[in-house]
């Protein structure tokens, strides 16, 4: 990635127009994501020379601080280094380490290998088969003609946990965040426990049948807005729009597909190091931002799809700045209250359904 | 067809540079409040005529949902009923919930649909229900090359009997009918389901186009006459507008 960005680095004329721009850019980009028709590559480049100068700082950080180091300790610095950005090269290792994706990992030496040798649940393969070409069609890594392909990975990686988690399975959505993990530590095994962290310990129970975990956030969620962004709030009120219909993929996809790659990888830096809260943390920016805007809906279809036009666009493509934005724009969001709110909403969900 | 304006969804908000929604409201000054005063039953009566949320104009709205198992092919029906395409390969699994708008012209009268796609998974169920009594009509699908979808017609009747609307327009679609070789479930078995559950039944073709404008085009027909029906005017017949208009896949139809 920092090669191709040096290539785009060099002094440009204005006169360079958008087609050399493109030829600069590449149709691909560095994660292996075909990148869309209407790609703006001008404003991309743009972007881009400016994040460069953020990523070889960080970069230089960072080799500085693991200097080669296979695990990392957590304190107050090394947060501050995972919320300025973790860089790619780094990205699987600090993952791994901080989020005791590694620590299970080597305490469980083959445990990987014999999930995928053992008899397998017919039902669950083919659940999983479903969605294998339905993937992320349009990464060149998960097409069949590529070499290493990871389709045959991702059916792995989803193989083995549904069996080593045998509640959950395999729930849509998993797919996506399995095919992240694969493209970022090209590993099956570290994939594979990373999504252990993910869904046994950081995640609430999101993916089980219940949904119950998923359906307490989305009404957390709500909470947060009525007390954070109150017009907001009121205008989901006044067109009788449920949370789940906004924001249920926001959650399930942890913003895969939602905003772009690389602001996605920097939430997860934040979300295997410092937990879940930060996926609230940037549900409540992209409503505190785009107030206005949602305010304008006029109806039940008008406020989805102004929810889905705040997840596009220079706020979140600047993924620097939206990643400082987060932790100032929503205002104090403690582990107290979060916790507070999950269990009562919880508990009110449960109420209701039984 | 109808007046279209510029802003069209996706390619207009990815523009850095494009103000949110300008031209939205522009359009929406004067002709947009009696769309604001929708009742919760999905039914819109605009003064004519109104804006439609991808900018066309529109008389009436209907909200049509896509049910079925998973992989039966809810996103490839909708994509080419909306955009006349289909690109093998080139969708992503539907998670939760999502929805596009398409305005027909039927009998003069424009009328829009609202259609929400839906994620098959079992488990979504729980999060994806809450929205059928909303529903104006429902479009169950099953695919003919898996018969596991086909069984599970009966546990959606199910479900859909008991949190859509007493009145909802439900239509059995066997898809994938283009892939004679792959086939597990007969046009017969459909259409004997479908006559159980006293339900309008065709099979349809993502792939190939067919039935598929059909299926929608007769949804709304169904539900047009029902809204705006002449004191004189005869009921209109479902099914038999169905069973003129409907071809059949491939020739080997005895």
């Amino acid at each position: 990635m920092e090669k191709k960005n040096q290539a785009i680095n060099r002094t440009r004329s204005p006169a360079d127009d958008d087609g050399r721009a493109k030829d600069r850019v590449g149709s691909v980009d560095p994660y292996g994501f075909e990148r869309s028709e209407d790609f703006d590559y001008e404003s991309h480049e743009e972007l881009m020379s400016e994040y460069l100068v953020v990523l070889t700082r960080r970069c230089i950080k960072w080799s500085k601080l693991l200097k080669g180091k296979s695990k990392v300790q957590k304190n107050v610095k090394l947060k501050r280094y995972v919320r300025k950005g973790i860089p790619n090269e780094h990205r699987a290792l600090v993952w791994m380490s901080a989020s005791g994706a590694q620590d299970q990992l080597e305490k469980n030496p083959g445990y990987f290998q014999s999930l995928l040798g053992a008899q397998h649940d017919p039902k669950l393969v083919e659940t999983i088969c479903t969605d294998l070409n339905r993937t992320f069609p349009d990464n060149v890594q998960f097409r069949k003609t590529s070499n290493p392909c990871l389709q045959k990975a991702l059916y792995n990686v989803l193989l083995a946990y549904g069996h080593h988690n045998q509640t959950v399975g395999y729930c849509q959505g998993m797919n996506f965040i399995a095919g992240y993990l694969l493209i970022i530590t090209k590993d099956e095994e570290k994939s594979f426990w990373l999504m252990d962290a993910l869904l046994g310990r950081i995640l609430p129970d999101y993916y089980s049948p219940a949904m119950l975990g998923l359906k307490t956030d989305q009404e957390v969620l709500g909470e947060l807005v009525k007390a954070k962004v109150p017009r907001v709030w009121q205008t989901m009120v006044d067109h009788n729009v449920m949370w789940t219909l906004v924001v249920s993929r926001w959650f399930i996809c942890l913003y895969i597909d939602v905003l772009p790659v690389e602001t996605v990888l920097r939430i997860w830096d934040c979300l295997f190091y410092e937990g879940s809260k930060i996926l609230f943390r940037v549900a409540l920016t992209l409503i505190h931002h785009n107030e206005a805007l949602i305010q304008q809906a006029h109806s039940l279809p008008d406020v989805c799809q102004n929810f889905k036009q705040i997840t596009h666009g220079p706020f979140v493509d600047e993924c620097h700045t939206f990643m400082q934005k987060i932790f100032t724009e929503p205002g104090s969001l403690s582990t107290a209250t979060l916790t507070k709110l999950r269990a009562t909403c919880r508990s009110r969900i449960i109420a209701e359904e039984s | 067809m109808s007046r279209k304006k510029a802003v069209k969804g996706k390619g207009s908000s990815k523009s850095p540079k494009a103000s949110p929604s300008s031209g939205r409201d522009g359009g929406r000054t004067g002709k947009g409040l009696a769309a604001a005063a929708a009742p919760s039953s999905g039914l819109v009566y605009p003064s004519r005529p109104s804006l439609s949320n991808s900018g066309e104009f529109y008389d009436i709205s209907f909200k049509v949902m896509l049910v079925g198992d998973s992989g039966v092919g809810k996103t490839c029906l909708l994509v080419r009923f909306k955009d006349g395409a289909f690109l093998a390969g080139s969708f992503i699994s539907t998670v939760g919930i999502d929805f596009r708008n398409k305005v027909m012209s039927i009998d003069a009268v424009k009328v829009k649909l609202q259609i929400w796609d839906t994620a098959g998974q079992e488990r979504f169920r729980s999060v994806t229900h809450a929205y059928y009594r909303d529903a104006n009509a429902l479009l169950l699908l099953y695919d003919v090359t898996n018969k596991a979808s086909f069984d599970n017609i009966r546990a959606w009747l199910t479900e859909i009997h008991e949190y859509a609307q007493q009145d909802v327009v439900v239509m059995l679609l066997g898809n994938k009918a283009d892939s004679t070789h792959d086939r597990v479930v007969k046009r017969e078995e459909g259409e004997k389901l479908a006559k159980e559950f006293g339900v309008p039944f065709m099979e349809t073709s993502a792939k190939s186009g067919l039935n598929v404008e059909l299926a929608f085009t007769a949804v709304a027909k169904e539900l047009k006459h029902r809204t705006m029906k002449e004191p004189d005017e005869p009921k209109f017949q479902l099914k038999e507008y169905v069973d003129k208009e409907m071809r059949t896949a491939g020739c080997c139809r005895s």
